[in-house]
């Protein structure tokens, strides 16, 4: 096992050895975790479609009295967290902690007001009388089938806010270097995972 | 060899440092000690489930319902029967296998993620704790499946414990699964290709892959189930806009691929077992290895044959051959493990009869497998004892006989000392004759019609029912016959020495029990783990034990791992 490597000294065969095997346990153990993720994802998409195909015209009234541009914007900024996700770890592999630092500060910053929007959404669907129980006349199961899906959503918003801000810390306290690094990198798996999963949930309850 | 209840030597076998208590009861990230954690922790859980199983054969002796409250509380007995047996007892045991011998036998000093690996076992105290403590504010009742609406709109709040009790237990799964994937492909030693492994890995490879595509499943239903208990949502109900054949299709594209995380490191502690004890090479090493592999594939494409009785009818045939299809790889598991034996040099040891055992148990689960498979049979049988009587087979018959095969193996290993034979002969011979006394008449009383789950039956059932009750209760007494042993050989036991039963796997090139560190060096694999028989073994098994297990029994090496190896010997390894 090589320990506390510095960020210029050499690195025997051995070191770089076992970095390399460390890099990719992490990695490797990231992906499966995230196809565990797309499992559970999955099935909370597939309720969701069933009771779209069940009840359209639900889902249609419920278009019909949605502010769609809120959740535009808050799919752009998504989006753009993760561009700047990647900036961030490009600073790293140049050696350039404190471009990680800042660029994360605006991943972390933008991944809160996400959550801002989605907050204010769902305060709008409330005052609408779109709750997780059943409402006879106009909503029916639709708040379940959607507060579901995207509320586990937000809580990955949330889980990879807080993870962000750990890797800033960690950076600050010169956790990483040019070599060292795979912290973020699997931070910036599991933030694209997140991405993804809201392109399909954007696609599938607002835009279908 | 007719019989041994001797060690057969080998290096070390005068000495066996004895385990302390106070290191298995705290935090401790040695996958040794978690292994035996997770052996400890389900052990004793099996003896909660076993005296719910006692209770519920008490209430079955008469067809009245004489000595339960009312109905609920026998619901409740087998409900948390099911789930503990399941959920606490065997699922962990197999896990507690895993985690103490996959790193041995790759001959690595720990898993890929150790600190992971102590998380996920520690989330099940508490989780067994959260399921136990339903008892006072009502327990689940409906049953191990959950089926709504028994579970949304019938169940005491002790249901909603349960299903958080489950999630935690699923979460615990599935880092283990995750830590032993990449254990499994990044840390085999130099010179050991995938088809050099032991074949109990191929099993916990093949477990972990369906553990991590299946487990989010029940994570999913059971998040959802617990909305529609405490949030007011309705997913599962159909007159507000749900569906309760929802849970039934999630629950059972988890929960049957789960039966094959519930036995498939069974078939691969079975393919080390019977390989050492019939001193032969396995046969049809790469059928097997393979044919774990394919279980956990179609094993993903068979779980409505759980619902002939409530799916749409033109759905029952295409699962029905699904199901078929996983008879032959199991089939081929069965073929290659009479294989293995015939012809071989059988040592009649309890690991070993335990093994056999097994075959013969699964083999008439199997079979029973194959006839509620078919639609019309299962109609008719639905819901009966044959069922109950058909995954009894599978799972005690089958997983259970292999983990006691497992104890009987590698309990010498795990304490340095052996498990007495006699005993455990006697063990097996209960064990053997009131299982089948208990589980094989339930296919009668089944097929004529006899319900499961419920207290009260027809009169004219009881005398198959006394007889079923009675080897019941022998089989759950035999139980403590191998509790016993294991503490009896901690004091008494004969030294074991490094390998007593001369086996190949590299978990036996190390001292019993393995230092902290596990290995000095890196172990060299022999190039087929269960070449018995040859010249090459036997010269290979020697250089070893003068190689790497005689300097461990060194005191100042012992505490010193990266101690200096002496020289290499020329003629170790390949």
């Amino acid at each position: 096992m090589a320990h506390a490597v510095s960020n210029n000294a050499p690195m025997t065969a051995e070191e770089l050895k076992a970095e390399a095997l460390r890099i990719d346990n992490y990695k490797f153990a990231m992906w499966l975790y995230l196809a565990s993720e797309v499992v559970l994802f999955s099935l909370f998409i597939g309720a969701y479609a069933v009771m779209r195909l069940n009840s359209p015209e639900v889902v249609k009234s419920v278009h019909d009295s949605l502010n769609i541009w809120l959740v535009t914007a808050n799919t752009f900024l998504l989006l753009t967290s993760s561009w700047a996700m990647v900036m961030g770890l490009r600073q790293i592999q140049r050696g350039n902690v404190q471009g990680l630092i800042n660029w994360f500060w605006l991943v972390a910053i933008m991944g809160v007001i996400f959550m801002i929007g989605q907050y204010v959404e769902y305060h709008e669907l409330a005052l609408l009388g779109i709750t997780l129980g059943f409402n006879n006349d106009q909503w029916q199961s639709f708040g379940a089938h959607f507060y579901t899906p995207t509320f586990f959503h937000g809580l990955h918003v949330f889980v990879g806010v807080i993870w962000c801000l750990l890797v800033i810390r960690n950076a600050q306290r010169g956790g990483y270097t040019i070599r060292r690094h795979v912290g973020v990198e699997i931070f910036g798996l599991y933030w694209h995972f997140v991405d993804v999963v809201w392109i399909i949930l954007f696609t599938l309850i607002y835009l279908v | 060899m007719a019989s041994i209840s001797v060690p057969l030597g080998g290096v070390g076998a005068t000495t066996a440092p004895r385990p302390k208590l106070s290191e298995y009861l705290r935090w401790s990230v040695d996958h040794k000690i978690i292994g035996v954690q997770y052996i400890a922790t389900s052990l004793f859980f099996f003896i909660i489930g076993g005296a719910l199983a006692m209770l519920i054969r008490a209430e079955l002796l008469t067809p009245a319902q004489d000595f339960m409250v009312d109905g609920a509380a026998y619901n409740t007995l087998f409900t948390m029967h099911g789930t503990i047996m399941i959920f606490l007892w065997i699922v962990p045991v197999l896990a507690g296998f895993g985690n103490y011998f996959v790193p041995l036998m790759l001959g690595a000093k720990d898993m890929a993620f150790p600190w992971l690996n102590a998380f996920a076992f520690w989330l099940i105290p508490p989780a067994g704790l959260l399921m136990l403590l339903g008892w006072f504010i009502g327990p689940a009742e409906a049953g191990w499946t959950s089926y709504p609406p028994l579970s949304t709109h019938f169940s005491p709040d002790g249901q909603t414990l349960w299903a958080i009790s489950l999630h935690l237990l699923g979460v615990a799964s599935i880092l283990g699964g995750i830590n032993f994937i990449v254990t499994i492909r990044n840390m085999r030693p130099e010179g050991m290709k995938y088809f050099q492994m032991p074949l109990f890995i191929w099993a916990v490879l093949a477990q972990s892959v369906i553990v991590v595509l299946a487990t989010p499943f029940l994570a999913g239903a059971l998040t959802l189930l617990i909305l529609d208990r405490v949030a007011g949502t309705a997913f599962f109900t159909p007159s507000q806009g749900g569906d309760v054949l929802l849970w039934q299709n999630i629950f059972w594209f988890y929960s049957h691929p789960a039966v094959y995380i519930m036995v498939l490191p069974a078939f691969g502690m079975i393919s080390e077992i019977l390989s050492v004890h019939a001193r032969k090479p396995v046969f049809g090493y790469r059928m097997i290895a393979l044919s774990s592999m394919a279980i956990a594939l179609v094993g993903f494409t068979v779980w409505a044959h759980h619902m002939f009785t409530s799916l749409q009818p033109e759905l029952r045939i295409p699962f029905m051959i699904t199901s078929m299809i996983i008879a032959v790889p199991t089939g081929i598991k069965v073929f290659s493990w009479l294989g293995t034996i015939y012809g071989g040099r059988i040592r009649w040891t309890s690991a070993m009869l335990f093994a056999m055992g097994f075959i013969s148990m699964f083999v008439i689960g199997g079979i029973t497998g194959v006839m509620v498979a078919s639609v019309p049979v299962d109609i008719h049988l639905h819901d009966t004892y044959f069922v109950v009587s058909h995954f009894h087979f599978v799972l005690y018959g089958g997983t259970v006989f292999g983990v006691y095969g497992a104890l009987y193996h590698w309990w010498p290993k795990i304490t340095g000392r052996m498990m007495d034979e006699n005993l455990g002969k006697i063990h097996f011979a209960l064990t053997y004759l009131s299982f089948l006394g208990t589980f094989f008449p339930q296919h009668l009383v089944g097929m004529q019609g006899m319900p499961r789950r419920v207290a009260e039956y027809a009169p004219e059932f009881q005398a198959m029912n006394i007889i079923i009750s009675i080897s019941g209760f022998v089989l759950g007494v035999s139980t403590f016959l191998i509790l016993y042993n294991m503490v009896w050989s901690l004091y008494r036991g004969k030294i074991a020495g490094s390998n007593p039963w001369r086996a190949l796997t590299l978990e036996w090139m190390t001292t019993s029990p393995p230092p902290p560190y596990n290995f000095v060096g890196d172990p060299i694999p022999f190039e087929d783990p269960y070449g018995y028989g040859t010249e090459a073994s036997r010269e290979y098994l020697k250089a070893m034990d003068e190689r790497f297990v005689a300097p461990m029994l060194n005191p100042a090496l012992r505490k010193r791992p990266d101690a200096q190896l002496p020289a290499p010997n020329p003629s170790a390894g390949d």
